[in-house]
């Protein structure tokens, strides 16, 4: 992925493909004649965001809330864990699954690009990559969850991740109540893609 | 609006230039992929370029844009696909560097 950096407390950024920046130019110079807007653009990519990619994320917390070893497993060496399921690529090099339990909440960010574990999560949303979201939810975290819908009690600590090159995040959210039993293919369902990032828990049965 | 776009998208290029697909869904190797996806949805509607047209410009792209057995076959896909992309719309009078 391009423009991805370390975060020893420096950024590096890394030159773009010359693919990336042909498909950037192409929408910049078609934009301009008219042909296109980025929103139009992002309605299309969104329906990957939404329907494409993060299912397999989902099936990775599905089978993590149904499987305590592979829980054990994910939590150890994410990369690994989710290789069990056929998911790798350069960009889970080095993945860390973060756990959400009722006293602890993690956000993933990456403050200077947008370094996505998009093999699992689909491509990253247009918000994520955002110059506010990435300065906001470190400067004041609870506040942009709020914005998300997501209130957090007082007493729960938060966690945020600033992912780089070389380190991606997943969240791993709390599993609804209520669902006991529940095979995993069901479970799945309630894994939306923000729960994953941690602007949301899963949805509730 | 937008799924039934994209699962015509999806038919019309089934048979000449399939999108590339893992396990049944759409695999992309890098985000700008994505980009260039749904860039091209847009831009041929709203150049008017119809798909049966536009599956043509790809099967020609990807023909002639040849096989490298380092190169990961999305990436080879959509690298075509910029290709057909932009050969279709300068059919349309769309002037492209």
């Amino acid at each position: 992925m391009s423009h991805d950096h370390d975060h020893d407390g420096h950024h590096h950024p890394v030159a773009k493909s010359p693919l990336e920046l042909r498909t950037e130019a192409l929408e910049a110079l078609l934009a301009a004649k008219g042909l296109v807007s980025a929103e139009a653009i992002d309605a299309v990519v969104s329906y990957y965001e939404h329907d494409v990619g993060p299912q397999n994320g989902a099936r990775v917390v599905a089978r993590a809330w149904s499987d305590p070893a592979y829980r054990t497993r994910l939590l150890a060496d994410g990369t690994a864990a989710v290789q069990e399921l056929g998911f790798t690529g350069f960009e889970l090099n080095t993945l860390v699954v973060v756990e959400n339990t009722p006293l602890v909440h993690n956000v993933i960010v990456c403050t200077l690009c947008s370094c996505y574990p998009w093999p699992v999560l689909g491509l990253p949303p247009t918000w994520y990559k955002s110059a506010p979201y990435r300065a906001r939810v470190v400067a004041e975290p609870r506040a942009v969850l709020r914005e998300f819908g997501l209130e957090l009690a007082p007493e729960v600590e938060l966690r945020v991740w600033d992912s780089t090159a070389e380190v991606r995040y997943l969240v791993l959210p709390e599993r609804p109540a209520r669902t006991d039993g529940w095979a995993e293919e069901e479970l799945a369902r309630l894994v939306v893609r923000d729960s994953m990032i941690g602007t949301a828990k899963a949805m509730s049965p | 609006m937008t799924a039934p776009r994209l699962a015509a998208v999806d038919r019309a290029l089934a048979l000449v230039a399939p999108l590339p697909r893992s396990n049944g869904e759409l695999v992309f190797d890098e985000p700008w992929q994505g980009r260039a996806l749904g860039l091209g949805i847009v831009a041929l509607d709203e150049a008017g370029v119809s798909l049966v047209e536009f599956s043509r410009f790809l099967a020609d792209a990807v023909g002639s844009h040849g096989y490298d057995p380092a190169e990961p076959a999305a990436g080879a896909y959509y690298a075509a696909w910029l290709d057909a992309l932009e050969h279709a719309l300068r059919t349309r009078g769309v002037e492209l560097p």
